[in-house]
């Protein structure tokens, strides 16, 4: 019986440790990449053409997704929170912490889910793809290099479009939030949106571009990374995925994180 | 000469794929590299390219030459149209860029797919291509930059009989267009005997026959007369593939 749990011990620990030694190689590996993109940014080594092309997957593939989900969300919340305002005499305040609520937080990260859910998994697998069908080699010995011709673009097109998709996200989030409002608590929409003018303030917002940047980046960074490394077949390219999507979702809360305690602490 | 390999050893994890690799290759001469799945060949050509980093070693070509290499599986741009996989190098590669224009590289484009046989494909996808239109649109991106070192690893590979022939007829063709050097990784003795001056026969990562094609076909020692005779009796033990 010792024995048996000495073993389980030992195999449990050296698990554990091919995870750390994993998850610091990945890490190693993103980093040595994002040295790679700032390199190119730096030189102005940057294709244009392709980062309009990628704009286009943020905005057309994501941008009903996020609507949907920021929207629904603003709703869910205005529909519990409105009532129970209106009950304490406080119906006047919904406005407010509707914008607060959604333009610190709420619009941005579930924009961030959205990119993750429909551009940084596509990006992963499409790189993944390439790299176990030998096209990145194909690059490669044709003197273009991958990171310069993939990852640059892509890494450019999220820094630049998701504060786009935020501020679309945000504006369709606090729309609807007063449409509910207006039906849940019978708060004019007049009302509504003088409220919310009082909560809303140029300060957050900028914050909120300023982090939707960082998401972006984020995300198509470690997407195409962890597709860029990988080695195998269509196993490794689900691997991959599920790597991308699961480390993106993990870095946003990260981030989330650094920028509530930097800037509301 | 035009490609010299010298002393090259590569190890992966500790495990030694390519031991004490040397060979020269002149201008216009094709050497072929045989031997079984596994044996290093494919490891050898990858860092001929520079796709992989040797532990130890030269590879000697002269400067600014260019290496193009042809792909087992293709390695077509799957969002790419054929016009633009040919196009990539010339596209994206700013030493081309600014010295040539969009016409120039039109028109070089078409003479390079004119010269492996298919015109007027420049708008299809590489999934709309048969496995030996592929082969032919990988060989014409390879030259697309004109390289005096060509690499193919398995040109044949998973290919009928008379496209093997007509892709073998292309690498013999292309050589001579470009007095190129070439090395044909393969498994097939016809590829051997059409398009390969000489050989080399890899085992377990190193050289265990190097001669003539004449001299591989007769057996000069008892690796050659095993591939030859694909024969599972010999020096080379298939359980250790």
């Amino acid at each position: 019986m010792f024995e048996l749990n000495k073993t389980l011990t030992y195999q449990g620990f050296t698990l554990m440790w091919e995870e750390i030694k994993d998850f610091l190689i990945t890490l190693g590996k993103m980093g040595c990449d994002f040295c790679s993109v700032l390199k190119y940014i730096f030189r102005l080594r940057i294709n244009f053409a392709e980062v309009i092309e990628q704009s286009k997957r943020f905005a057309y593939d994501s941008i009903p997704i996020s609507l949907t989900i920021v929207g629904m969300t603003s709703a869910i919340i205005v529909m519990q929170l409105a009532p129970e305002l209106a009950k304490q005499g406080g119906a006047d305040y919904t406005g407010m912490l509707s914008a607060l609520v959604m333009v610190r937080e709420l619009a941005v990260v579930m924009s961030g889910f959205a990119i993750i859910s429909m551009v940084g998994s596509s990006f992963a697998s499409e790189i993944a793809s390439m790299a176990v069908t030998e096209q990145l080699n194909a690059m490669k010995v044709l003197k273009v290099d991958p990171i310069e011709f993939l990852v640059v673009p892509r890494f450019v097109a999220g820094v630049l479009f998701m504060p786009m998709i935020f501020i679309i996200s945000a504006t369709f989030g606090l729309i609807c939030a007063g449409y509910v409002s207006n039906i849940t608590a019978d708060l004019s929409l007049l009302n509504y949106y003088t409220s919310l003018w009082h909560g809303l303030y140029v300060r957050d917002i900028f914050i909120a571009i300023l982090k939707a940047s960082f998401f972006g980046g984020t995300i198509a960074l470690i997407s195409c990374s962890c597709g860029y490394s990988t080695r195998g077949g269509a196993k490794e390219v689900g691997i991959a995925t599920t790597k991308a999507v699961v480390w993106s979702f993990l870095a946003i809360a990260l981030w989330d994180f650094i920028f509530a305690s930097v800037f509301y602490l | 000469m035009s490609l010299e390999v010298k002393n090259l050893f590569k190890s992966f994890e500790g495990k030694k794929v390519l031991s004490n690799i040397s060979f020269k290759i002149e201008n216009g001469q094709t050497l072929g590299v045989i031997g079984f799945s596994g044996s290093g060949k494919s490891t050898l050509l990858k860092i001929i390219s520079g796709i992989l980093e040797k532990d130890s070693g030269e590879i000697i070509y002269p400067k600014n030459s260019e290496i193009a290499m042809s792909f087992q599986y293709s390695a077509l741009f799957d969002f790419l149209d054929v016009y633009d996989n040919i196009a990539f190098p010339l596209v994206e590669r700013k030493e081309f860029r600014l010295k040539y224009t969009k016409e120039e590289i039109s028109k070089i484009v078409k003479e390079k797919l004119k010269l492996v046989g298919l015109e007027g494909i420049e708008n299809l996808y590489p999934s709309e291509l048969s496995g030996g239109m592929q082969k032919r649109v990988g060989f014409a991106r390879a030259i697309v930059t004109n390289p005096k070192i060509i690499l193919y690893d398995e040109p044949t590979a998973g290919l009928d009989p008379v496209t093997s022939t007509m892709i073998e007829d292309y690498i013999v063709r292309l050589k001579n267009e470009l007095n190129a050097s070439c090395v044909v990784v393969t498994h097939q003795l016809s590829t051997i005997k059409r398009a390969v001056d000489y050989v080399i026969m890899l085992y377990q990562g190193n050289v265990v026959f190097e001669g003539s094609v004449q001299e591989l076909l007769e057996g000069k020692n008892d690796y050659a007369r095993q591939f030859v005779s694909a024969s599972i009796n010999g020096p080379m033990n298939i359980a250790t593939r």
